[in-house]
């Protein structure tokens, strides 16, 4: 039981959107596709809902089981949520709801008094209900945007796409909203995927995540999982900060200027020229070097918000880097710009093909 | 003055309200009001009596007819036309669509009497046209036909203009969600696309309607002007300023006048009343 693409490849002119991609969705999952801009994300999720059709070959899209690479939008039952809405500003809030369910043809259309009870159910799940006969141009981005989910839910979509469905919203709605998208999927367990850019966002709300990279999935897991374990050093360069240190790998361990740090992952290869992956929040900094550590100077140091960010310098020569401490080991240490400090690696990472960032 | 007052008039960001609407006033008192002003000014020469034998004398009662009417039907026919013309020009590409563009405005540049000439030539008994409708009975030349015919020939550019920039700038994003909640193109059209036109169809409506009533060069050459049948209000008043009767001319130029204003009034309450969704009222 799931939502599945098969080999779909679409091109715009020489533009290829996507490369041979597959996924396959759970029933009741909620999936994120995350990627930078122009890695097809977008286009996956049109062709998914029948708004764009994939290039003759062996693509195929599948609704439980059931061929609908052919099938046009209009009956494929696919919940659709625009980046803006796409709301009808000449139809009231009821209306832009109930339009779904009244452009069904007579066999299968509900009687009035249905479709009443089923808007004003979604009314109140999108907390709305106030608002049933205001215009769109009334309701501000975030309650627009709900009105566009409640809309797409009106149809009991078999799959529910949502195109950046926080994009266009200030950071405290968007924050709000998604914790509410969670919990709205909890309630009702439709088989989700959305769109984002945002990193934090796909990782914070979905039950997995697929990470596109110029048409094509680059890594596909749980967000611990693809946090934690990326496949490429693009996936671990989209998911958060990183620091590079370039060295050697000699016997299954890092080596940066002379000092010898363990890999997070044993590599039995050695390499003359690696470079290690290093989260901010995964170095440590002390005055005294205790044990493997790496001596380095402070640039600058900013303790505003929940944590606090050193600019660092290798001494013996490398490039800049950049830690984070919780506010109580920045309490601890308070370092001075100008200062000799030293840096422990934790969580080395090495790539076996190496990519430049 | 308050100090409330001054400190609002202070916080104006845009300057020159007072300035600018004082000229638009004077402006339009000097273009619009002051000529119409004569017209009534030069009625009140007759007696009431004498104006209303004027205004209800059958040839005039049957040039409102013939006007009004036609007017009316030219302008409906165009808004169906004209609406097609945007639509193709909008939203389709095809070789020669530069050129078809250019053409919808040509009624609007072409002086109303070679238009009115071309189509009396055109349709005559023996002009291109003409010639292929007598064998099915149909005279357009010297008929009320031919009003309408010229009517619908000036006033097709107001609708084509009015609407596609609308068109143009509908979103396709609201198509596309109207597709994917089930909607065949039939419904997509008459739910979602023309209800957010009819704000620019209705303005489109009464240009055209307007324009229409106060035409008089292209629709003379093909009405043939038959007493009683084929004569249009503006050349009943023609007529009488011919005569040299100036009084009874603009009693009929005010029953034009009044009954146009209401009319466009009318249209008006009804645009507003379609486009009462586009608000940004917030409480």
């Amino acid at each position: 039981m799931s939502v599945e693409v098969i080999n779909v490849t679409k091109k715009f002119g020489h533009f290829t959107a996507l490369d041979s991609v597959s996924l396959k969705v759970e029933s009741g999952e909620l999936v994120a596709l995350l990627g930078p801009s122009g890695s097809g994300k977008t286009t996956l999720l049109r062709t998914i809902a029948g708004l764009e059709f994939p290039d003759p070959g062996a693509a195929r899209v599948l609704f439980y089981g059931e061929d609908v690479t052919q099938t046009p939008a209009s009956e494929r039952k696919a919940g659709f949520a625009f980046q803006h809405y796409a709301l009808f500003r000449h139809m009231t809030v009821f209306e832009n709801i109930a339009f779904g369910l009244r452009v069904r043809p007579k066999t299968t259309r509900p009687p009035e008094e249905e479709i009443r009870a089923r808007v004003q159910k979604l009314l109140k799940l999108i907390q709305l209900e106030p608002m049933a006969g205001r215009y769109p141009s009334q309701l501000s981005g975030g309650q627009r945007q709900r009105v566009a989910l409640a809309r797409a839910l009106a149809v009991e979509p078999k799959v529910l796409l949502l195109d950046e469905p926080f994009g266009a919203l200030d950071a405290k709605v968007r924050k709000e909203l998604r914790r509410w998208l969670r919990q709205l999927h909890d309630e009702i367990h439709v088989t989700t995927l959305f769109v984002t850019h945002d990193q934090e966002e796909a990782l914070e709300v979905s039950d997995r995540v697929a990470i596109l990279r110029a048409g094509r999935i680059e890594q596909i897991g749980t967000p611990e999982e693809i946090y934690d374990r990326p496949a490429s050093p693009f996936v671990y360069d989209f998911l958060g900060n990183v620091n590079l240190f370039s060295g050697r790998v000699r016997d299954g361990s890092m080596l940066i200027g002379g000092t010898e740090f363990a890999l997070s992952e044993k590599t039995n290869e050695a390499k003359s020229a690696a470079v290690a992956f290093v989260r901010p929040h995964d170095i440590r900094v002390t005055r005294a070097s205790t044990g493997p550590a790496l001596p380095a100077l402070v640039i600058r140091s900013n303790a505003a918000g929940p944590v606090a960010t050193l600019e660092l310098k290798r001494l013996d020569g490398g490039d800049d880097f950049v830690v984070q401490l919780s506010r109580e080991q920045f309490q601890e240490l308070r370092p001075k710009p100008g200062e000799q400090v030293f840096v422990e690696l934790k969580n080395v990472k090495v790539f076996a093909d190496d990519y430049s960032i | 003055m308050t100090p409330k007052s001054s400190t609002a008039k202070k916080n104006r960001v845009l300057p020159g309200f007072k300035l600018t609407l004082g000229f638009t006033l004077f402006y339009l008192g000097l273009i619009v009001l002051l000529p119409l002003a004569a017209v009534f000014g030069k009625t009140f020469e007759l007696t009431w009596p004498e104006f209303w034998h004027t205004i209800t004398m059958p040839q005039a009662m049957a040039s409102y007819r013939l006007t009004f009417g036609a007017s009316f039907c030219a302008a409906l026919v165009n808004t169906f036309f004209g609406l097609i013309v945007a639509w193709v020009l909008v939203r389709y590409n095809f070789f020669g669509k530069k050129i078809v563009d250019a053409l919808v405005d040509l009624p609007f540049a072409l002086p109303t009497a070679v238009a009115g000439i071309t189509l009396a030539m055109l349709y005559s008994h023996n002009g291109w046209i003409g010639q292929l409708l007598e064998p099915l009975g149909i005279q357009v030349a010297n008929t009320r036909l031919g009003v309408f015919v010229a009517l619908t020939f000036i006033g097709l550019p107001f609708i084509v203009r009015t609407v596609q920039p609308i068109l143009e700038d509908l979103d396709p994003e609201l198509e596309e969600a109207a597709a994917s909640l089930g909607a065949n193109r039939w419904q997509i059209f008459w739910r979602v696309i023309l209800p957010m036109l009819t704000p620019a169809l209705l303005t489109g409506f009464a240009l055209a309607f307007a324009r229409a009533l106060g035409e008089y060069g292209s629709v003379i050459f093909i009405a043939g002007n038959i007493p009683m049948k084929t004569v249009i209000t503006p050349l009943l008043i023609m007529g009488e300023l011919d005569m040299f009767d100036y009084a009874k001319a603009t009693a009929l130029a005010v029953v034009m006048l009044v009954a146009s204003f209401a009319l466009l009034l009318t249209i008006n309450i009804l645009q507003w009343w379609t486009n009462r969704y586009n608000t940004n009222n917030l409480a």
